[in-house]
């Protein structure tokens, strides 16, 4: 700790661009290296099971099931990362897929922690911000839920059936509130979003479809409005 | 069943979903200290570090709360450890019950039933790892070009660097509405819960503003999740 509080004290004095650029070196280097250990202890434990315990169900089993799993997923591995990766930048994006919960959890940590210390989204600042919020977020939801879920069952039972009943409004309150503190900022950006994913979300199309429709249309309409207004005030 | 929920809690399974939670709480760690010093290179203030380390921390409560309601769903099934393993990481927990089924029904059994026996459960752990695998070997092996793409469109010009800015943002605010009218659509409860939300998110902020106090500005979220449970309740 108190080296690394040293190396930050002599690393002010340079530019914050190459600060960055280090940051990122870094990340890129931290973030690789966890996701890949933890790929490689998540495909671990299928084998373990398999061959040292002995209980494969057998090769045809587990093909079938993955490729079944994998004609629903498979474009959303692809997809939600390149789609998040605007909002989370480089950092966001190593933590956000490795912990899990991106726009319920993730997303939300970053907008709020953005609004508290005014950072804008895309900014360095609203980077390192988004970064440090996520962590944190990361933290706290593993802490609380290996205890919660040791004992939750037993708690959750205690709870009163009609206190239970409000647990289904804590998503919908989550984004709700979020989406406020968007439009707080820009009201116009808090209209189309809100509409866009309205409209959107009455026509059948399979969840992640939805999402990338709506982060496209909601960008390219903000763009449009964003380029009247710049020939607005150049005229 | 039983049998197959002994594995399930066993020693081998819980030793690996510790061990990926300790990759996953190492790397937290170690990317709030790089953003620390970081944010320091490029001038932001300590009591800025500390908001938005602070903010992230009590905005993850509410959701974690959420997460573990649907988790605890999925534990009869699947055991703790790998719920814990799933869910905390990649994992939602709605995707996470179609690939357990999938896995069973491969086996030609169900979650839950008598047949479901450890091999139908090293089926479902088959499913799910590599399901879940999809999206970790992307990020490992993407993320890098992404960034250099972006730093080339960044680097042209002052003006693509303000279109990155709008976008940004844009994307954010998409994806929030989106995921709110998917909420909003379940009913009018859920409309009143997105809308009490939001506007005790106005409320918060405003008075924020006017104390000039930058605690209500974190808790800010929090608060608006609590009030809109409140009332939801009285609504029921």
């Amino acid at each position: 700790m108190a080296l690394k509080e040293e190396q930050a004290g002599t690393a002010v004095s340079s530019a914050g661009s190459s600060g960055m650029e280090q940051f990122h070196a870094k990340a890129h280097y931290w973030g690789r290296l966890t996701v890949w250990a933890a790929l490689i202890l998540t495909v671990s434990l299928p084998v373990v099971l398999s061959f040292f315990l002995g209980h494969h169900p057998g090769w045809n089993v587990i093909l079938s099931a993955f490729l079944a799993y994998a004609g629903i997923v498979a474009v959303v591995w692809v997809l939600e990362p390149m789609m998040y990766y605007t909002i989370l930048g480089v950092s966001g994006t190593y933590i956000g897929f490795l912990t899990g919960n991106v726009g319920n959890m993730c997303l939300p940590a970053a907008a709020s922690a953005q609004n508290a210390v005014g950072a804008e989204p895309g900014t360095k600042k609203g980077e390192i911000t988004a970064t440090l919020a996520i962590g944190a977020a990361s933290l706290v939801n593993k802490v609380f839920l290996i205890p919660m879920i040791l004992v939750g069952a037993l708690l959750i039972s205690r709870i009163p059936d009609h206190i239970q009943q409000v647990f289904p409004f804590i998503l919908p309150a989550i984004f709700g509130g979020v989406l406020a503190q968007f439009a707080i900022k820009k009201p116009i950006y808090g209209v189309i979003g809100l509409a866009v994913g309205f409209v959107i979300n009455l026509t059948p199309l399979v969840v992640y479809m939805k999402m990338l429709l709506c982060i496209i249309i909601t960008i390219g309409i903000c763009l449009l409005l964003e380029r009247k207004n710049v020939t607005k005030t150049a005229q | 069943m039983e049998e197959a929920m002994r594995l399930a809690s066993g020693f081998a399974v819980w030793m690996i979903a510790l061990m990926v939670l300790g990759v996953v709480i190492f790397q937290a760690v170690k990317f709030i200290l790089l953003a620390r010093d970081a944010g320091r290179d490029i001038g932001m203030a300590k009591h800025e570090i500390n908001s938005a380390i602070k903010t992230g921390a009590i905005t993850a409560i509410g959701p974690t709360v959420a997460i573990v309601i649907v988790a605890l769903s999925l534990i009869p099934f699947l055991g703790e450890p790998l719920t814990l393993m799933r869910i905390g990481i990649i994992g939602s927990a709605p995707i996470e019950s179609v690939g357990a089924s999938l896995g069973a029904n491969a086996y030609g059994t169900e979650l839950g039933s008598t047949g479901f026996n450890t091999q139908a459960f090293t089926a479902v752990v088959w499913t799910l790892c590599l399901g879940g695998a999809g999206w970790l070997l992307f990020v490992a092996l993407a993320t890098k070009s992404m960034s250099k793409l972006e730093k080339k469109v960044i680097n042209k010009s002052d003006k693509n660097k303000k279109i990155m800015m709008v976008v940004a943002t844009a994307a954010m605010v998409a994806a929030f509405g989106n995921l709110a009218s998917a909420e909003m659509v379940k009913g009018m409860e859920y409309i009143a819960a997105v809308l009490v939300a939001s506007a005790s998110m106005f409320i918060f902020t405003s008075l924020a503003d006017k104390l000039q106090k930058n605690w209500i500005r974190e808790w800010s979220l929090g608060l608006s999740i609590l009030v809109s449970l409140v009332v939801g309740y009285f609504i029921i």
